[in-house]
């Protein structure tokens, strides 16, 4: 095999964390942490709450920027290469890139079509083609097209939580991000609309990059092909999935696989 | 030894009972404050419920009232005469206009002349002034009759030469006289005596100067003079005739209402003394109410004395319009000067138009009838069309509504248009963009400006912003806005201004707290597809909050419309509807309003009269406005704010 087929099959990762620190004011959330994520597979974040998965996940979009005092003050992250601290990095680039699904699902008060258009938009997009084009195919891979297809201009804030939460999918991939961050997506939603949030990420990660933190393990087990174990602030341990659950490293992660957790 | 024993629990029944112990005369204490919190509340209700019955009552009779007064004005031909009299005021407008252009046109060639012969005339009432004193002790001499010795008339004489000429050598003479009629002006001046009647030679000739000039001018533009003449005369008889209609019918209605009077005074006697069970009070009120007894006015016969000259008056009106048309034709196309040249083109323009409204009122004579009824619908379109408000007139009041709306919606317009942006601009930055600090700021500021008493705003409005305006409409490279030069300090836009300035602490801690409410969700999804922060703000903040900012514009209108102090003492108090045929300037008009009328006439009119009811009117359609605006307000805010549903 030559050198180049060897790099189309294990392309450089598009995110790393490097010994990173993390501070909201004096306060560390996160320590030492050193992460990995893969072209085109899912990583899922786990970890019991308030260990700092979220804010982990927006470090990679430095979305933790618009907390007064809240830096990183050891090492560095790296998207697809690049420093996104470096005082060249254009922020709205980086958002860019960089998509972002909430967990509660936050649609604009506005339709369906502008929803959708609204990144491409603020990037400077006009032509109207374009845009029609963009929007339909930012629907069809949340698989929503189907079923909206008739009402682009109704209002979003119409549409059923699980709908809500694949347009705010279809929202963040209309701009054709590398990365996908997604903080628990489908804490909010029922069992179906849950399953088909998680039938679309599989979908999804053949085109795109994922980062999910998820509270729910079987989740993680379901859709990831890594998974980071978080907590008290520290990455306790990252490995494939599989690895993690069947047969952790940790003793730490042992114990809040089972459940028995102090 | 002894074990905790679970402590027994008392019988369900006694649980499930009301305790009785904390009862007030045997009602739950909770059920007090509850009827308490309630009874507040309605409260409220119940007030406005009793202003609007009070408002009804004491306004709604202003229609049957109105109606009475209307049918008066008919019955007794005072309306016969307004048919004609109404589109006669036009002839006054074209008639001063004619005028003026006139004396411009005759002072291109006679005003040197006339500017010199007044100064000469006013420097000489200078002298006198100057000596009254010594001339009038030399008069006083003169006329004593035992003649004063000449020796003591000539001291006398020579203190007035004295005294003369020094007031002539101190006086500063133009210079629209040469430096020798300076000279000769001056000698002339010292010999004034009081004996010499004549005018000193020089003053003669520039009288005698002027004279000419104004003749030759005459001459020159007699055709104008001529028509100005002809126009003028032409009105006379025609005048003559509705001035006498007029004043038949002003008797008649005089002496009707006098009789109304009479008579109710004499029913409620009568009914008094019905009622009265004391036969010599009962004799005595019946002897007063005999005294009030009066002859009923005989409309329908004085009427006939109006209605008999139709004809005339239409024979008149016809003569009138033919000699009018016929001045206009020969009115001359050139005048002394521009100015005069386009105010005799609009008079030649008027004329006609102004004879075919005569003609056309003429027309109108024979289809009136004095015994019509009223109906209420034309009194409801008389008070909510009308255009003009006209009070204690001696020939007829009017309560027409339509100047006072328009002077209100005008006023609330413009101060809604300029604190429309200020306080969502301001609202905006505060809330978006502002430190923590600038806040602290910007906040209290604006909202202290809800502090200041109205009355103080209406003071600085009439000594400072009115001046303001006034200067600035007056600066050259401002001439090209609609309006200016302004002629009033006091108008619709300086209320305009002030009005806005006091909705702006409403409006702008309303649009700030609308701004405030969006959700935050909605920044966090604009800011992680990497918008800016003015993206963010343009089109999710704004677009999210614009119903609260709807609604705080109108909860602003309310204010605006509602307020009375500024406008009273700001907007002018003109009873007119701007002359909206200026163009975007007529808001440089005075103007009354709605709010301003009722606060300035209620103190002074009787109660019950019919101004009084009309006043109520007023407050009524206010009241309703007010409403409205709110109802819209809350409306607004309820409609485009799906993400409170
Ligand atoms: N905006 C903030 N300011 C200060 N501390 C914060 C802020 N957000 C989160 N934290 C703290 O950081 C830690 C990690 O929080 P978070 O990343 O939200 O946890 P997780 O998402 O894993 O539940 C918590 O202790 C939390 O209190
Ligand atoms: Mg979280």
């Amino acid at each position: 095999m030559s050198a180049d087929s060897a790099a189309k099959t294990t392309p450089p990762p598009v995110v790393q964390v490097r010994d990173m620190d993390f501070c909201y004011g004096a306060s560390k959330a996160l320590f030492d942490i050193n992460l990995e994520v893969k072209y085109h597979r899912v990583t899922a974040l786990i970890g019991p709450s308030g260990c700092g998965k979220s804010t982990l996940l927006r470090c990679i979009n430095r979305m933790n920027d618009r907390v007064p005092s809240a830096r990183v003050t050891k090492g560095e992250v790296l998207v697809k290469g690049k420093n996104i601290h470096d005082a060249d990095v254009d922020l709205t680039q980086l958002r860019k890139q960089v998509g972002m699904v909430f967990q509660k699902s936050n649609p604009f008060p506005k339709s369906i079509y502008e929803n959708v258009a609204y990144g491409l938009r603020i990037h400077g997009e006009k032509n109207k083609n374009a845009l029609d084009e963009a929007v339909e195919r930012s629907l069809r891979h949340a698989a929503l097209w189907d079923e909206l297809k008739d009402r682009l201009s109704a209002n979003a804030l119409a549409l059923s939580g699980g709908q809500q939460q694949r347009l705010c999918i279809a929202r963040a991939i209309a701009t054709l991000p590398d990365v996908l961050l997604m903080d628990e997506p489908c804490s909010a939603l029922d069992p179906i609309s849950t399953l088909k949030i998680e039938e679309l990420m599989s979908q999804l990660a053949r085109e795109y990059t994922i980062v999910i933190v998820t509270h729910n393990m079987q989740q993680a087990v379901r859709i990831s092909d890594f998974t980071a174990f978080l907590h008290l602030g520290k990455l306790v341990e990252f490995s494939p999935t599989e690895e993690l659950f069947t047969n952790p490293r940790e003793k730490l992660t042992e114990a809040y696989l089972r459940g028995t957790f102090s | 030894m002894d074990r905790p024993t679970t402590p027994s629990r008392p019988p369900l029944r006694s649980v499930l009972l009301r305790s009785r112990k904390h009862t007030v005369l045997g009602v739950d204490p909770q059920h007090l404050i509850r009827w308490f919190f309630g009874g507040n509340a309605s409260i409220a209700v119940i007030v406005l419920v009793l202003i609007m019955t009070f408002l009804l009552r004491e306004g709604i009779d202003f229609l049957p009232t109105y109606r009475h007064e209307l049918q008066t004005y008919r019955r007794a031909g005072l309306e016969f005469c307004d048919i004609i009299d109404q589109p006669l005021q036009q002839n006054q407008t074209l008639s001063s206009s004619l005028r003026q252009a006139v004396s411009a046109s005759l002072e291109t060639l006679s005003k040197s002349a006339r500017d010199r012969r007044d100064a000469a005339f006013l420097l000489k009432r200078q002298i006198e002034d100057k000596t009254t004193q010594t001339s009038e002790s030399l008069s006083q001499a003169l006329e004593k009759t035992p003649p004063l010795p000449p020796e003591e008339l000539a001291v006398l004489r020579s203190e007035l030469q004295k005294a003369a000429a020094a007031a002539a050598a101190s006086l500063t003479y133009t210079d629209l006289f040469s430096a020798a009629e300076r000279e000769q002006l001056q000698r002339e001046f010292a010999a004034l005596t009081p004996e010499v009647t004549d005018l000193p030679p020089l003053l003669q000739t520039l009288a005698a100067d002027f004279t000419a000039k104004d003749r030759e001018a005459r001459t020159k533009f007699a055709s104008l003079v001529q028509a100005q003449e002809e126009f003028e005369a032409a009105t006379e008889p025609l005048q003559e005739v509705v001035d006498e209609l007029k004043q038949h019918a002003q008797e008649t209605k005089e002496n009707a209402v006098e009789f109304e009077v009479l008579e109710t005074n004499r029913l409620r006697l009568l009914e008094a003394a019905a009622k009265e069970k004391d036969p010599v009070e009962k004799a005595s009120l019946t002897k007063e109410a005999e005294a009030s007894f009066t002859e009923a006015v005989n409309l329908a016969e004085r009427i006939q004395a109006i209605t008999s000259r139709a004809t005339e008056l239409r024979e008149q009106v016809e003569k009138y319009a033919l000699v009018i048309e016929k001045a206009a034709a020969v009115l001359p196309t050139d005048a002394g000067t521009g100015v005069a040249r386009t105010m005799v083109n609009d008079v030649r323009a008027g004329i006609p138009v102004h004879a075919q409204a005569m003609r056309k009122a003429a027309a109108q004579l024979d289809s009136w009838r004095w015994d019509k009824p009223v109906s209420i619908f034309t009194v409801v379109g008389a008070f909510f069309f009308g255009t003009s408000w006209i009070t204690n007139s001696s020939w007829q009041d009017f309560f027409g509504f339509v100047p006072l709306l328009s002077g209100s919606l005008v006023i609330a317009f413009i101060a809604i248009l300029i604190a429309t942006p200020v306080s969502v601009v301001a609202a905006i930055y505060t809330n978006q963009f502002a430190s923590e600090r600038e806040k602290e700021l910007i906040k209290p500021v604006i909202e202290f400006i809800q502090a200041i008493p109205s009355v103080v705003l209406g003071f600085i409005g009439i000594s400072l912003v009115g001046n303001l305006i006034k200067d600035v409409s007056e600066w050259s490279w401002l001439q090209w806005i609609p309006g200016f030069p302004i002629q009033e300090r006091l108008n619709m836009f300086n209320a305009g201004c002030l009005l806005a300035f006091m909705a702006v602490p409403t409006m702008f801690s309303l649009s700030e707290d609308a701004l405030n409410n969006v959700p935050r969700a909605y920044i966090d999804a604009s800011d992680a597809l990497g918008a800016t922060k003015l993206q963010t703000v343009f089109r999710v903040i704004v677009p999210a909050g614009i119903s609260g900012i709807l609604s705080a514009i109108l909860l602003g209108l309310g204010r605006v419309i509602g307020e009375t102090m500024v406008v009273l003492l700001v907007a002018g108090n003109r009873i007119a509807i701007p002359d909206f045929s200026a163009g975007p300037g007529a808001i440089f008009q005075p103007a009354h309003t709605l709010t301003g009328i009722i606060a300035q006439e209620l103190g002074e009119v009787s109660r019950g009269s019919s101004h009084w009811q009309a006043l109520f009117m007023v407050g009524i359609v206010l009241f309703v406005i007010s409403l409205l605006v709110n109802w819209c307000a809350r409306a607004v805010a309820r409609r485009f704010e799906p993400h409170k549903a």
